[in-house]
Parts: structure tokens; C-alpha cells; sequence
């Protein structure tokens, strides 16, 4: 665990000597956008980077990021529970994220969540078995012109499913490998009103003008304060 | 379809998003253009156009590039919220998809204007490889001829373009949640004042214009053609321009449509769109949309600026318009959104947080039938205590609709609980 760490010190690296190669040239990327002295402002990006490769954010991941940028390893953990994208738990090679905000929901969504919760054999919320897919609800994709929208990995848009293309795009994922993702029962838990729960232990909102500050090691954060 | 066409100008021609498109229809002369003005000229032309924020609020922009300007404190920057998350919106992706010159020219003059020499466009995560890609192609295209990076067109400016992402998070939309990610934490909105404009407020603390993808599409065209005629675009006074309305729902055509800013929701759905699909009937309109107050059929005569909608109770919000038909049940629609906003609030502030996973649990039982005529009353009491409680406007764009779709289609409910 590494949830209220202050220390960041040498973090060994959870890559390979070949995602190391291409997760440095990222960070180095993402780093150049930012002003010298605001490089812990690449955190979202070298996040994505770590994910990209270990297919989901690890513990030890975490960790590797904050060392890297020297940021608490706190506020690491803050910002990977808090974006739906980061993946917190392994999640299958293939991850199928069905839109169910309120266009796809008026045009058929809820069928398609059902078609794919049946073809996969799983709920929403879930891996299948042999470590293939996942399946998500997921908010609107600004894809509503062409609902009901899916989401495949994080990236690819899949618009105006039918029955059919469903059906066509699930065969065509089973033959492809797919993203080299680890093995795993569970993603992200599926109650929508999950985090709203766990949000609901009180919770310092910060004074004017400032993010909130929940922990001391977080107040006592190493980037310069305002 | 009727109408002068800005900003989807290019769209149907091949490679629309290329630089050799954008150029041969003129591109890149509007900022040639701006550069020879002073910058404070632009701004009074931006002024005088009357353009609105396209993001969603409906801001005046020259008014907040003027906020921007009179700070004494550098560096100044422009942020641009690519982050599109409001439910039945999608046509910032369709611009930098399909003609991401024409946003980078105007975002390249908003620097000029501002004199901000350093800009990030936020996209949000799921653009990485489609909408951002395409804007990244043309950053390089852009910097390659000379439009961005080291004393443009050489007139001395400096200007950079970075495009950055998100990571799923619908609050991040809100400008200085946007802020907050960009910096590189979890996107809790900032308590204004100061804001964004304001030294203190802005990005890394400093004087920061936050804009919506389209509305700086809009700069080249207002540079072209000036202020004053640009305002004249509108149908409304002080709506100046064509919109992207980004139409969804039942309708035969959807899809994202430039119409004068200000044409009303039943020439939009005839006149563009086709109509309803058939054996659809039109019951309700989400005119800007989730966040946005609904209307019934019999409202679809109204106009869709922001003035108008203001008066009417409801806003023109980002330009979403989803037309829903007779088979949705309003209660089973605003069960919908509650899940959305449920599970975008961000938490930090109590009646956001706790109103809105209350108000989704209660439609939730309703939906069920397991509801009572009082928890119909009370999905719209709880979110009139919501109201202008909160740090940012989420909390107010979930009450809006939770009030309004009980008042306009009450029976909906009832049909749905006992007694
Ligand atoms: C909860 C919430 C979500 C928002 N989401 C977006 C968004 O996705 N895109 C956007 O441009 N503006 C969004 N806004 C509006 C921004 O806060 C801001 O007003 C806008 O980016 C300003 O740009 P404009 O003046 O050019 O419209 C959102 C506001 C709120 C309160
Ligand atoms: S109103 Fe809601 S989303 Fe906005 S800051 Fe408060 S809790 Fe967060
Ligand atoms: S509602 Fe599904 S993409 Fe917008």
C-alpha cells in the first residue's frame, strides 16, 4: 500500500527494458508541454503512459509515477481513483465500454448493453473468464449524433450499433490479441452510486481558491503552494 | 438547408482537415489579417460580434478577453476546453476532426488578442487517438508553415500550441476543474472569486481565457468579415453568429448542423433535420443539453439563443438538442441523467454530493414502481434545495431538469407510482 506515503524515494520500475524505452520517451513528451519548473503537471499523461503499457494502473505503477515526477505518492492515488479511464484493477485484452447517458439511452442502449452482457457472458462491471473482455457502462462519449455509441479500449468509436454490427464487431475482437492486459477478475465496480458512497466520509473542500486538501502529506506537498 | 455556412464550410470537401484544404479556401489569411491589427482591435471586432461561449454558459468572449487584458500580470493564458462532456453534445469533435486549421487559426488570433504566447487545448481522454490525433496532425502541419511556434508570419509573435488530455471526467468541463486537471490533479472546481480571467484564478494562478472549441473557430470569420456583420449572422440581438447545434434523438438526420444562432427548435428539426423518424411524434426537447430545462412539443416554436431561453427558464447551454418522441417516459429519462450526475459530481460540496445520489435513488424507486406520489414531490424539492448552493453550476444543472421534467410532464410520473 502506498496510501499515505510523504517519502518518495527510488522506485524500482514495473516496465521491461522496451516499455521502459517508449513509457520515458512519453514522459519526456508530455513533460516538454509544461514550463520547467510545472513538470508534475504531466502526472494525467504519465499516467496514460504507464497504463498504455501495463494495460491498468498497478500499485507499484503508482508509485513508479511518483517517483518520477516527485510527487507524493498520495496525490498519485487521488488522481488515478478520481478519472474513469485509469484502470484500477486488470481488465480484459478487450475493453467494451457501452454509452448509456441519454441519447444512446433513447435510442437502444440498454439493448445493447444486454446483447454484449450475453454474448460476453458477463455483467457490466466484469471480466470474462479467459481474460478477453470487459464490460462497462460508460457516460456519453460526444458520439450521440450516432447513438447508441461503444467505446472499444478507451479509444476506438463504434456509432449507430446495431444488433448486427455488435455481433460483427465481437467476432472480430475474439480473433484479434488485443492489448497485452493482465489477467483478472474485476475492473471498476459497477454500482454507479459506489464512489458517490465512499465520497460520502467527510471531506475537507479546501479555502477559497484552492483544490481541496485531504491529508497532510498532501498540504505538505513539495509543489510550491499558493 | 438554408443559411451561410462558416464554420462547416470545408466539411464536405476530401481532407477537409487538411492544411491544402483549409488554404485553398482561404485559411490562414484571417490571421495574416489580425496580425497587421492591434490587439485590443480584435478584441472590440470580437466585442462587437456579439459572440456568445459556445461552451455552455453563453458568455460574452470579447467581454472576458477585455477581463483578461486588463490584468498587469504576465504570462496570460488561453485554455481551450476540448473536454465536450454534456450529455447530447458532440460537435467539437466534428470540428477537429473536420476542420482543425480553422479552430487553430482562431486560437493563434485569441493569442495575438490576449497576448498569450503559451496555449493548451484540453481534449478529453477518449479523443487521444481520434479527434486529438487529427488536432495534433495539424499543430504539426500548422508549426511546419509557420502559423505556430517562433515570430508568426513574421510579425514577432510567439505562440505554442499544446494539445493535452483528460481522463475521463465529466466535471472536468467546468473550466476551473479544467484547470485543476491541466495542472495535473483530480478535477475539484475551484471556489470563485478569483476567477479564471483574475490573476490568482487562472492557470498556475495566473490571468487565463478559458474557451470553448467553437467559439474560437469562430475568430477567423469575425476577423474576415468584422464584428458588426458577424453579430448580424444571428437571428437574436446580442447572439451574434451561426451555432453548431448538435441534434440527436428521434429525429431522421441527426447529426451536427450550422444554423444561424437563434433559429427556433422546430425549423431546426423540419428544416434539417428531416423530422421525426417516422412513427415518431415529438413530446420533449432538451434544448441545451442534459443540464438544460426541458420543453414540451407545444414549445418547439422557440427561438434558441441564450437570451431566449434565459427568459423561458431554460438555456441554449452547449448547443445539444435531443428531440425525444412519444415512446419515452420522462420519468425513466430524468432517472437517466440523475445516474449521469450522480456519478459526475465530484463530492466536495454537500447538496451536489448528497442531492444528487438522492434524487437518483428516488427516481430509481419511482422508475420501479415502487415510488409514492410523494417522492415525485420530493425528486423536485430536493433539487430546488440544491439550487445556487454550490461551488460550481453541476449541482444546478441536475436541479434544472429534475424540476422542470416533473412540471411539464407530471403525468409521466404518476403513470409510474401508487396512490
Ligand atoms: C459541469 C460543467 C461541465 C461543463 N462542461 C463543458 C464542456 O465539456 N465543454 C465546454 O466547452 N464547456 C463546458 N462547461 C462550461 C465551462 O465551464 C466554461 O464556461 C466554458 O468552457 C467557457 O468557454 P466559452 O466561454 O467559450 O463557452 C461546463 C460547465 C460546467 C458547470
Ligand atoms: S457542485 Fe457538485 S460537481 Fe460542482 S464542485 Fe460541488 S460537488 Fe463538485
Ligand atoms: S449519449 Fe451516448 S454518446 Fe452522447
Amino acid at each position: 500500500m502506498i496510501s499515505l506515503g510523504t517519502q518518495v524515494g527510488p522506485v524500482e520500475s514495473p516496465f521491461t527494458p522496451e516499455q521502459q524505452q517508449r513509457f520515458d520517451a512519453g514522459l519526456e513528451r508530455a513533460i516538454a508541454k509544461y514550463p520547467s519548473e510545472r513538470r508534475k503537471a504531466a502526472l494525467l499523461a504519465a499516467l496514460h503512459l504507464a497504463q498504455d503499457e501495463l494495460g491498468w494502473v498497478s500499485e507499484p505503477a503508482m508509485a513508479y509515477v511518483a517517483f518520477r515526477l516527485d510527487v507524493p505518492p498520495v496525490r498519485v492515488r487521488e488522481v488515478a481513483t478520481f478519472y474513469t479511464m485509469y484502470r484500477l484493477r486488470p481488465v480484459g485484452r478487450h475493453h467494451i465500454g457501452v454509452c448509456n447517458s441519454i441519447s444512446c439511452w433513447a435510442m437502444g442502449a440498454e439493448q445493447v448493453l444486454r446483447q454484449c452482457s450475453e454474448m460476453l457472458g458477463i455483467r457490466p462491471g466484469e471480466t470474462s473468464g479467459d481474460g478477453h473482455f470487459s464490460l462497462e457502462e460508460v457516460a456519453c462519449l460526444a458520439a450521440c449524433g450516432g447513438a447508441p455509441a461503444v467505446l472499444v479500449n478507451n479509444y476506438t468509436f463504434y456509432e449507430n450499433v446495431t444488433a448486427e454490427s455488435l455481433k460483427a464487431l465481437i467476432r472480430d475482437l475474439r480473433e484479434q490479441p488485443g492489448k497485452a492486459m493482465a489477467k483478472g477478475p474485476l475492473p471498476r465496480l459497477p454500482d454507479p452510486h459506489a464512489h458517490i458512497e465512499s465520497q460520502s466520509t467527510p471531506q475537507a473542500t479546501g479555502t477559497l481558491g484552492q483544490p481541496a486538501v485531504t491529508t497532510r502529506a498532501e498540504a505538505g506537498s513539495t509543489e510550491p503552494k499558493r | 438547408m438554408t443559411g451561410p455556412k462558416i464554420l462547416t464550410a470545408d466539411w464536405d470537401k476530401p481532407q477537409s482537415w487538411s492544411l491544402d484544404t483549409y488554404r485553398a479556401s482561404g485559411g490562414y489569411q484571417a490571421l495574416a489579417k489580425a496580425l497587421k491589427m492591434q490587439p485590443q482591435q480584435i478584441v472590440d471586432e470580437v466585442v462587437k460580434s456579439n459572440l456568445r461561449g459556445r461552451g455552455g454558459a453563453g458568455f460574452p468572449t470579447g467581454m472576458k478577453w477585455n477581463f483578461v487584458r486588463k490584468e498587469t500580470s504576465f504570462p496570460k493564458y488561453l485554455v481551450v476546453n476540448a473536454d465536450e462532456g454534456e450529455p447530447g453534445t458532440f460537435k467539437d469533435r466534428e470540428i477537429l476532426l473536420r476542420s482543425p486549421h480553422m479552430f487553430l487559426e482562431g486560437l493563434i488570433i485569441g493569442c495575438y488578442a490576449i497576448e498569450c504566447h503559451l496555449t493548451y487545448v484540453y481534449c478529453r481522454g477518449e479523443f487521444r487517438e481520434s479527434a486529438m490525433a487529427r488536432l495534433e496532425k495539424a499543430i504539426e502541419e500548422a508549426r511546419a508553415a509557420g502559423y505556430i511556434g517562433k515570430n508568426i508570419l513574421g510579425s514577432g509573435l510567439d505562440a505554442e500550441v499544446h494539445a493535452v488530455y483528460g481522463a475521463g471526467a465529466y466535471i472536468c468541463g467546468e473550466e476551473t476543474a479544467l484547470l485543476e486537471s491541466l495542472e495535473g490533479r483530480k478535477g475539484y472546481p475551484r471556489l470563485k472569486p478569483p476567477f479564471p480571467a483574475n490573476a490568482g484564478g487562472g492557470l498556475f494562478k495566473q490571468p487565463t481565457a478559458v474557451n470553448n472549441v467553437e467559439t474560437l473557430a469562430n475568430m477567423p470569420a469575425i476577423v474576415t468579415m468584422g464584428g458588426d456583420e458577424f453579430s448580424r449572422l444571428g437571428l437574436v440581438p446580442k447572439n451574434g453568429g451561426t451555432r453548431l447545434y448538435a441534434v440527436s434523438g428521434q429525429v431522421r438526420k441527426p447529426g451536427v448542423y450550422e444554423a444561424p444562432m437563434g433559429i427556433s427548435f422546430k425549423a431546426l428539426l423540419d428544416e434539417y433535420c428531416g423530422g421525426m423518424r417516422q412513427g415518431s411524434t415529438l413530446k420533449a426537447i432538451i434544448p441545451g443539453g442534459a443540464s438544460s430545462a426541458v420543453m414540451t412539443a407545444a414549445e418547439a416554436d422557440w427561438a434558441s439563443d441564450f437570451d431566449t431561453l434565459k427568459a423561458k427558464k431554460t438555456m441554449a447551454g452547449s448547443g445539444a438538442v435531443v428531440y425525444l418522441d412519444q415512446s419515452v417516459n420522462m420519468a425513466q429519462a430524468l432517472a437517466n441523467l440523475m445516474h449521469f450526475f450522480a456519478h459526475e459530481s465530484c463530492g466536495q460540496c454537500t447538496p451536489c454530493r448528497e442531492g444528487t445520489a438522492w434524487l437518483s435513488r428516488l427516481l430509481d424507486k419511482i422508475v420501479a414502481g415502487k415510488g409514492e406520489k410523494q417522492d415525485v414531490d420530493n425528486v423536485h424539492q430536493i433539487a430546488r434545495q440544491m439550487e445556487m448552493k454550490t461551488i460550481c453550476a453541476l449541482a444546478d444543472g441536475a436541479a434544472m431538469p429534475a424540476k422542470s421534467y416533473i412540471e411539464k410532464f407530471r403525468a409521466d410520473f404518476d403513470a409510474l407510482v401508487r396512490g
